[in-house]
């Protein structure tokens, strides 16, 4: 590994900005596949628009 | 079958986890209101509700049985 | 998880980033905080609540919505009285955890990652500054987001379709297309918006289901884009249904004087203006980038198009300009759900395949004490009530409920708590279980879907088995329902207790296995999407066979000519196949098919034909990216008149720089040959964009050329309106045309003849052209053999059916199977290219694990009560059950089982029992219920 000769190593953490379905998606494929995960969200809480969505094409399932 | 005007039903829910246990859940956080009358039985899918749990109830002298999924 | 907090800088290299986090104060102390909302229901001041776009009013403390994550509160300091006039801190007085803290600062964070996903999202276009539409003037004006909150049942008006102006049911509404989107006079988005089309149609009809009467629905279109898997049906449904769709541009929204109602003046196809009366009108407003993200990207050099989305190429759908810094979802340019979780596990591939190196250094493992067996014990069953402050001890008489439960069979240890969740708790139910021996614990509380987790890991750090748990839900189904009758909600909390302890004491440890995952994967097809797959996971880290059936690598691909923003297909193609083909990890199998496939996530064993011999291979975890090809119809005169070719004939003759596309005179596109027709119900979604770029190929290599392209709806979504606009202004002539009167061709010797009727003149008219180039559908290959062998299902029109359309767009139902590009359905190379990173993503979260965790909550089938009569192979959702073949016994495979139990309730020997929920435990609860 080269990377061992470097000052700094590679850092295991990553950071997704935005809590949407987006973000979260990211940020769960991300934490599962062994990174650590910072996640900035701009409000209080994170669900983005999808949570304002009242049901979603094409089961109309409700998109909590 | 109706004794009295008190009658008051003791009803057996099953519940599935994922959906209507959680809007159930939804009601408390919402504060709804509704008749104390409800025993609830949590399931992980009304799909595992058999005929058998269902008899049981009734058996048991549950006035009805509400399966939600 | 940072909320309130923006990043304001970002330094360093990819591998080594600098971020600099502001975090707002919250002012409440999340530690504390229990959601109970008593601060909530205190607060004196009333807010415009922006989760139900206004139309709502919230505190000045609050939660956006109540499902909110994390479900904890915060201070609105702009319109908290108390920050604002320096009196009133009713919160702080009332909060029954102290969580309140006014002192909350604002900090700075430094914190250092390896890279960065901007998933800023968008927000909805802002229709006031138009005031032909008069959504500022008109209260019954509404945009579709507010539409949204109007139909929700957590939204104004309960679900109950309601006008604002006066709360009456309307019973006519009006949907506007392409407002924000489409349009560089009235604002400069020349952009579609992509969604708003199949939203609209959505729309009308949930709110058709919402009404009471037979509502009017009318939506006012230019081209209807309902171009994603299924929605053609969708919008067919729609007009089965007997919504309206009336192709149009709405002129204006006018005040109907004396009532509430709008007037629209629209102006239809053939050029008429017309009027009608709505009761409310619905704007669908298109998606834009917020300003604050375009600040941002501006100071970390992100290099952004003109319409503020970030400037991506065809090949590297989620990079950014700036190394390290990846994008993904709205940001990217406009694009409905499934597609942002596309991209987002795109995002999460790309972003972390430079810092695989250092996968697994900063996550952390937990230590684990040793499970004591109580399975020889008589059950000792400890029981903890809650109060919840004041959420369940002020309407439910907790002490009396404690009393209750410590007469009851088994309980040997009874407490009463203000907080059973806190951390405190915790700490202490973890001695008692010790001290007091206890083996099963019953907590009376709130519910377990928020709150199971959280007491079973103190269970697993006071050395018991987790499953030795139950709950009873004394808040949500209790206190928080029946807050006005305490006598009821006090018996019935007895009533959950006795439940929830009766099922306790049969509750028996349940156990869960390691097995090894096979850490490497099978890609199947080597087109661009299979060869990107299975790069990624060999840039990952990861051994990755690739099968493909042809000799040669590309797929489709080898047949484009450019991509639409104009890239080189075939110098990527070899590129791509190059690395492919170089790389250690990738071992790759041309020629070759799959013959027979074993096995469950983490453990797949298939056999591989290839030109020599026979090869078994074990793997982790399986990609198809089988592709799709190019329909060959039978109609207008393709395969007996060589003038009529096909999108990959035309673009070979681009390719061959052929001198007969210079002489040409005449060029007409023919789009939907074969697609939104009976056979092939659906859009491919591709051929629009690509009319449009040959279109404008044939101008360019002769600016007198006369190009006509017949459509039934232009679907250039997205940024590809541009090139459709750029068409226009060319000169190239768009003519619609109906499936009903479908142009005619003629054999006009070297030339055919095209006769179409324009629908704007209404007339007939007549082209003879040089070249006719088809349009022809995407269809699939139909492999039922690959979906048979990997256990997964194929949608009617043959297109693999994923796990969930919106939400888990590349995985299958059946664990550790991932699928991307055009066997999903037909879709651009930039589409293809992000779905399969995203599918190498979902695969790497299954690769990165050494072991996989099954069991639990699981079925099993007792092998001495089974008769083997397999009803239950037959309901099992998972095709988690099989035939023991020698034993004449059905068999659960728990690595598949997802613990629904549709099998025990079909088993008429009662052999198959879910564990955690046999049926002597739920006739335990029901005799537990009805005991009072």
């Amino acid at each position: 590994m080269n990377h061992t000769q470097q000052s700094e190593p590679i850092q295991g953490a990553v950071m997704v900005i935005g809590g949407g379905i987006a973000g979260i998606q990211s940020a769960l494929d991300m934490a599962n596949s062994g990174f650590y995960v910072y996640m900035v969200e701009k409000s209080p809480g994170i669900g983005g628009v999808m949570a304002q969505l009242d049901k979603t094409f094409p089961t109309n399932d409700c998109s909590m | 079958m109706v004794q009295n005007e008190n009658f008051e039903p003791r009803i057996i829910a099953f519940m599935c986890n994922w959906c209507t246990y959680g809007a159930a859940d939804l009601a408390g956080v919402s504060r709804l209101s509704y008749p104390p009358n409800i025993r609830p039985v949590r399931v992980m899918c009304s799909a595992t509700v058999s005929p058998h749990h269902l008899l049981r109830a009734l058996q048991e002298g549950a006035d009805g049985v509400l399966v939600g999924g | 998880m940072l909320t309130l907090s923006e990043v304001t800088d970002i330094s360093g290299e990819e591998g080594n980033l600098q971020v600099k986090v502001l975090q707002h104060p919250r002012f409440v102390d999340m530690d504390k905080c229990i959601a109970c909302g008593t601060c909530a229901e205190k607060c004196p001041k009333k807010v415009e609540d922006q989760y139900n776009a206004g139309l709502m009013k919230r505190k000045a403390i609050y939660v956006p919505y109540s499902q909110t994550v994390p479900l904890k509160y915060a201070i609105d300091k702009d319109n908290c009285i108390y920050f604002q006039k320096g009196k009133c801190r009713a919160c702080e007085k009332f909060c029954p955890a102290g969580a309140i803290n006014f002192e909350d600062t604002e900090k700075e964070l430094d914190l250092k990652v390896g890279s960065v996903i901007m998933a800023p999202g968008f927000t909805s276009f802002d229709p006031s500054s138009q005031d032909t539409y008069g959504y500022a003037a008109l209260p019954n004006v509404v945009t579709s987001l507010e539409f949204e909150r109007i139909l929700s049942a957590t939204g104004p008006f309960m679900g109950h379709l309601s006008r604002p102006s006066d709360k009456s049911e309307p019973k006519k509404i009006a949907w506007f297309q392409c407002v924000g989107s489409r349009d560089m006079n009235r604002c400069d988005n020349g952009y579609c918006s992509s969604v708003c089309c199949m939203y609209a149609v959505k729309q009308t009809l949930i709110a058709k289901e919402h009404s009471d009467v037979d509502l009017d629905c009318t939506v006012f279109f230019m081209d209807m884009r309902t171009h994603g898997k299924d929605f053609d049906r969708y919008y067919e449904h729609a007009q089965e249904e007997g919504i309206r769709f009336i192709r149009s541009r709405v002129h204006s929204a006018e005040p109907v004087p004396g009532t509430d109602d709008v007037l629209v003046t629209y102006v239809d196809e053939r050029g008429h203006q017309e009027r009608e009366i709505f009761h409310m009108v619905v704007l669908s407003t298109g998606l834009e980038i917020d300003e604050h993200v375009v600040a941002l990207s501006q100071r970390l050099g992100i290099e952004l198009d003109p319409y503020h989305f970030v400037q991506s190429d065809t090949f590297h759908p989620v990079a950014t300009s700036v190394s390290g810094i990846y994008a993904c979802g709205a940001f990217t340019g406009p694009k409905d759900i499934p597609q942002s979780v596309m991209e987002a596990s795109a995002a999460a591939c790309a972003a972390t395949q430079p810092l695989a190196v250092s996968r697994n250094t900063q996550t952390k493992t937990v230590e684990i004490p040793a499970e004591k067996d109580v399975t020889r014990e008589p059950p000792k069953i400890g029981v903890f009530v809650c109060n919840c402050g004041i959420n369940i001890g002020g309407v439910i008489r907790v002490p009396e409920v404690a009393e209750f439960a410590g007469t009851l069979p088994h309980v040997v240890y009874v407490e009463e708590n203000l907080f059973t969740c806190s951390q405190d708790t915790q700490d202490k139910m973890t001695a008692v279980i010790q001290e007091q021996g206890l083996n099963r614990v019953v907590v009376a509380a709130c519910t377990p879907r928020t709150h199971e987790e959280l007491f079973q890991e103190t269970l697993i750090n006071a050395g018991l088995n987790k499953y030795l748990f139950e709950m009873a839900n004394i808040r949500n189904h209790d206190s928080w329902v029946h807050a006005n009758d305490p006598d009821a909600a006090t018996q019935k909390a007895k009533d959950l207790v006795r439940m929830a302890v009766a099922k306790a004491g049969l509750l028996s440890p349940l156990h869960q296995t390691d097995l090894p995952v096979h850490q490497s994967a099978l890609v199947v097809g080597a087109g661009v999407a299979g060869m990107t797959a299975a790069l990624s996971l060999a840039q990952q880290g990861y051994p990755v066979h690739l099968v493909e059936k042809s000799g040669t690598f590309g797929g489709n691909a080898l047949q484009l000519h450019r991509a639409y923003q104009g890239e080189d297909v075939s110098a990527y193609v070899k590129k791509l196949t190059d690395e492919v083909s170089a790389h250690d990890r990738i071992t790759v199998y041309p020629e070759s098919t799959i013959q027979g496939v074993d096995g469950f996530i983490g453990n797949f064993t298939t056999e591989i034909q290839t030109p020599d011999t026979t090869e078994t291979i074990a793997h982790g975890v399986a990609i198809l990216a089988t592709g799709a090809r190019e329909y060959k119809p039978d109609e207008y005169l393709y395969g007996s008149h060589k003038a009529v070719l096909t999108h990959s004939e035309m673009d070979r003759l681009f390719m061959n720089d052929d001198p007969r596309l210079k002489a040409a005179q005449n060029v007409v596109f023919i789009q939907c040959v074969g697609s939104r027709d009976e056979t092939h119900p659906y859009c491919s979604k591709v051929c629009c964009t690509h009319s449009v770029e040959s279109a404008l190929e044939l101008k360019r290599r002769n600016p007198d050329i006369n190009v006509y392209v017949l459509y039934r709806d232009m679907r250039t979504y997205g940024k590809r309106e541009d090139l459709y606009r750029e068409a226009r202004k060319a000169g190239i002539l768009f003519v619609r045309y109906a499936l009903q009167e479908k142009p005619k061709i003629s054999d006009s010797g070297d030339q055919v003849r095209v006769v179409f009727r324009d629908p704007i003149l209404d007339r007939e008219l007549a082209v003879e052209a040089d070249f006719l180039c088809l349009a022809t559908a995407i269809v699939s290959y139909h492999d039922q053999t690959l979906a048979q062998f990997f256990k997964v299902p194929m949608d009617a029109d043959g297109w693999f059916l994923e796990a969930h359309q919106k939400l888990r767009p590349v995985d299958f139902a059946n664990d550790g199977v991932f699928l991307c590009g055009m066997n999903h359905y037909p879709k651009p190379l930039d589409e293809s290219i992000a779905q399969a990173q995203a599918a190498a993503s979902r695969a790497l979260t299954v690769l990165a694990m050494d072991t996989i965790n099954v069991g639990g909550v699981v079925c099993h089938i007792d092998p001495d009560l089974c008769a083997g009569c397999l009803a239950c192979m037959n309901v099992c959702p998972y095709g988690a059950i099989s035939e023991d073949k020698e034993k004449n016994v059905a068999e659960v495979n728990e690595a598949l089982c997802k613990g629904c139990g549709a099998c025990a309730a079909t088993c008429p020997c009662e052999a198959a029992i879910l564990m955690g929920f046999n049926n002597q435990e739920i006739y335990a609860q029901i005799k537990g219920a009805l005991a009072a």
